[in-house]
């Protein structure tokens, strides 16, 4: 009898160590020198083609510092295939877990983005809450660029994509589940933010574009002695996975204002006073909003609902020290002007969208879980039948 | 002293702890293959055929103390009563292998393992196999180990979830077809084995004033918690539900991935995984249990068979998840619903009055079955 509970015992000793190996992992024990952490990824249309793949890798080492590089494989067909040749070039198992941002570069968007995206989501290894957004150029020369935040460039590639860069309307900011959900939806539509590089004075030469199946570090970058800027304030709209049109940083910041995560934003607004323009720039606290497709008459109107709070933040003309104290207390007038310019922005984008066939303000879907018989009446003509209308309202300390 | 090996709390823990955790992996995105935005409706179909069936076998429970060797003993003779505990072995061996590599997965992608090697089931099949040695009374302490885990842990990770959810996404109701939605709910089948459960337990607990009702209430508030979990997994995802094999794992990672924390969901959900482990335990607990009556055996010689044939299983079949889960679910999803709903519904209509030797058979350790 005593044997047995010793034998127990033991049995449970030795479960209890295996259970602990098993959920540390320690079986999946690997050499973490052979190992890589893709912590961005760059697609641009090759030649014939093919796409060129770019990784942003970090590398861990022992100590504070890791080493952080650009990998380039250039005309592979696929990126399961560009992925495999990295780890035939340099002889590192890249993993997608941590890889948090997919850079498509502008050339690569006139054909179904999909194409290469699609690995992401057949992969369970890799994370669909990563950001993705679309380059004004080539993808490898943004991941190439010089940081001015840190030593990988995907850190401030994200900053600039932060969701508090959305709250604050100044990107359309887009992970990769919501661009799949749109892609996949009745509308085949999305949006990404177009990332531009602005070059330094300072940087000429700064950057670090990777030759075929080069390696680059970015602890030589970072004795480049200027940094490059990136700015995301327009918008890249797709259908069916291809670019369709572009918003400008108004259209953007209207689209966000009255669509997405955003509730807080500074926007100018230009009036005359006296015979003179004068520019107001306006703290916008967006107090409610929403948006609702209706069927009316048989056609979908898109009816937007927006009520704001506005204080005056700046203006061009030189205030009096009583307009500079009552700053909370924005001019009927100057309201009046924000509203305009937020309709006409607002209708500028939904028309934009509209021609190119991107169902941005999700008309479609809201007709197939709302309206699903005037959808099926419609069919392919809804976005194009659609009509927006506006009840648009600023509001101020009075 | 209670000499059963199990009590009231200890089954209305596993119905509300434990087995709905295991329907927060796959089977998600299994129903959403074929209902879509109606996985809701096939996931309620299902829990209220095996609430039913559970009701129809408390109120066997409330008639009688037999289990259910002793009712079947009692109705068709002994020898019958150890073919159908031999069938149940195999049904409750043949319903884990699903679960098995389902859990695979799911430890890959949460561990970030980057090697899938089957040296990592070994930990598993030791523990399963203290587990199945062991019998009914450590299915009853586990559930008491992983409330409190559950309550803590499910309720942390709905929040996090729940403003990426977009409810609208369930909408229209019923579009996908009253055909699909009973389909998607048959084909889930493998991930309701709570009645066959439920159907073992007779006679291994002491039926007290309100059982019933305290074990069906226990299991509303399970299957709540899971119908409110697949709204919530739809709403996230929508039209890429399908996608997202380990549901679990993805809800709520989005609320956390770009915080300065980080991942900070990660915790919660490693904290579940014991109770993944356990939940995996119980359908080779009682294969076991029914292999042992039926043979008249020590547990532990067909404990040991079954792990063993379970380790063959993954060695064969590690990298054949998704084959294996077709042929779970779309090809022979009719297994399911006869042992889990059909069988232990007809234990109603097995004799109750106690026969020479019925009540309730012993195994060879003094255990009753």
């Amino acid at each position: 009898m005593k044997t047995n509970k010793i034998g127990m015992r033991i049995f449970l000793l030795i479960a209890a160590f295996l259970l602990l190996l098993f959920f540390s992992n320690d079986f999946g024990l690997i050499d973490i020198q052979k190992t890589s952490i893709i912590t961005a990824i760059g697609i641009d249309a090759g030649e014939e083609g093919g796409m060129d793949i770019t990784a942003q890798i970090a590398v861990p080492e022992a100590g504070n510092s890791g080493k952080a590089g650009n990998v380039s494989v250039k005309g592979a067909r696929t990126v399961g295939e560009a992925i495999s040749l990295l780890n035939l070039k340099t002889g590192w198992y890249p993993t997608l877990v941590h890889c948090r941002l997919i850079l498509l570069g502008e050339a690569a968007t006139k054909t179904d983005v999909f194409r290469s995206l699609d690995y992401f989501l057949r992969s369970q290894f890799v994370e669909d809450s990563c950001l993705v957004a679309v380059c004004a150029e080539r993808a490898e020369d943004a991941l190439g660029a010089q940081s001015p935040v840190g030593d990988m460039t995907y850190a401030a590639i994200e900053k600039v994509l932060s969701s508090e860069a959305q709250k604050t309307g100044l990107v359309s900011v887009n992970n990769l589940r919501e661009f799949s959900k749109g892609y996949y939806s009745v509308g085949k539509s999305s949006f990404l933010p177009v990332l531009t590089l602005k070059k330094d004075a300072q940087a000429e030469g700064g950057g670090s574009s990777s030759a075929n199946e080069s390696q680059s570090g970015s602890s030589a970058k970072s004795a480049s002695a200027g940094s490059d800027l990136f700015d995301a304030s327009s918008t890249m709209l797709f259908f069916r996975g291809r670019q369709a049109d572009v918003l400008s940083a108004e259209e953007t910041l209207a689209f966000n204002l009255a669509y997405t995560a955003t509730d807080f934003a500074y926007g100018n607004v230009s009036v005359s006073e006296n015979g003179e323009n004068v520019t107001y720039n306006l703290k916008i606290k967006i107090t409610k909003k929403s948006e609702k497709v209706s069927d009316e008459k048989g056609v979908p109107v898109l009816r937007f609902s927006i009520r704001a709070r506005a204080q005056i933040a700046d203006a061009s003309d030189a205030g009096s020290a009583q307009e500079v104290a009552q700053s909370s207390v924005v001019p009927a007038f100057v309201l009046q002007a924000a509203q305009d310019r937020l309709r006409l922005q607002l209708d500028a984008a939904f028309k934009k969208a509209q021609n190119c066939g991107c169902d941005l303000f999700g008309v479609c879907q809201s007709l197939q879980r709302f309206q699903p018989r005037l959808l099926q009446t419609l069919g392919e003509n809804a976005l194009s039948a659609a009509k927006a209308s506006f009840d648009i309202r600023f509001d101020t300390l009075h | 002293m209670n000499e059963k090996a199990l009590n009231v709390r200890q089954i209305c823990f596993l119905f509300a702890a434990i087995l709905p955790v295991t329907r927060m992996l796959v089977y998600p995105a299994t129903l959403s293959y074929r209902a879509k935005n109606d996985l809701v409706w096939a996931a309620l179909i299902s829990f209220a055929a095996e609430f039913a069936v559970i009701a129809l076998l408390l109120l066997l429970a409330k008639k009688t103390d037999l289990t259910f060797f002793g009712l079947v003993q009692n109705t068709f003779g002994r020898v019958a009563a150890r073919i159908a505990c031999f069938v149940f072995s195999l049904y409750f061996f043949f319903s884990s292998l699903l679960p098995v590599l389902e859990q695979r997965g799911f430890i890959l992608q949460v561990f970030y393992e980057n090697v899938s090697s089957f040296l990592s089931f070994i930990p598993f099949v030791a523990v399963s196999l203290y587990a199945s040695v062991k019998g009914l009374r450590s299915t009853g302490r586990v559930a008491d180990l992983s409330l409190p885990i559950f309550a803590v842990c499910i309720p942390v990770l709905l929040l996090l979830a729940l403003p990426e959810a977009d409810f609208t996404a369930l909408l229209p109701v019923g579009s996908t077809g009253a055909g699909n939605i009973f389909r998607s709910a048959a084909e889930g089948m493998n991930w309701f084995g709570g009645a066959a459960y439920m159907l073992f337990f007779l006679g291994n607990f002491r039926y007290e004033k309100k059982s019933a009702v305290k074990i069906l209430s226990a299991y509303g508030i399970g299957a709540a918690i899971v119908l409110f979990f697949l709204a919530l997994f739809y709403g996230i995802f929508s039209d890429i539900a399908i996608l997202q094999q380990n549901a679990l794992a993805h809800i709520s990672k989005y609320a956390t991935s770009f915080t300065s924390l980080g991942r900070i969901d990660l915790l919660f959900i490693f904290a579940l995984s014991p109770v993944l482990l356990f939940a995996l335990c119980l359908p080779l607990q009682l294969s076991t249990r029914c292999a042992a009556e039926a043979l008249h055996v020590r547990p532990v010689f067909p404990a040991a068979a079954i792990h063993l044939l379970l380790l063959l299983f993954i060695l064969f079949f590690n990298q054949s998840y998704l084959e294996i889960q077709t042929l779970m679910t779309q090809k022979l999803w009719y297994v399911f619903v006869v042992f889990a709903l059909l069988l232990p519904a007809l234990a109603l209509v097995l004799r109750r009055e106690k026969g020479a030797g019925a009540g309730g058979a012993r195994l060879k350790n003094g255990r009753r079955l």
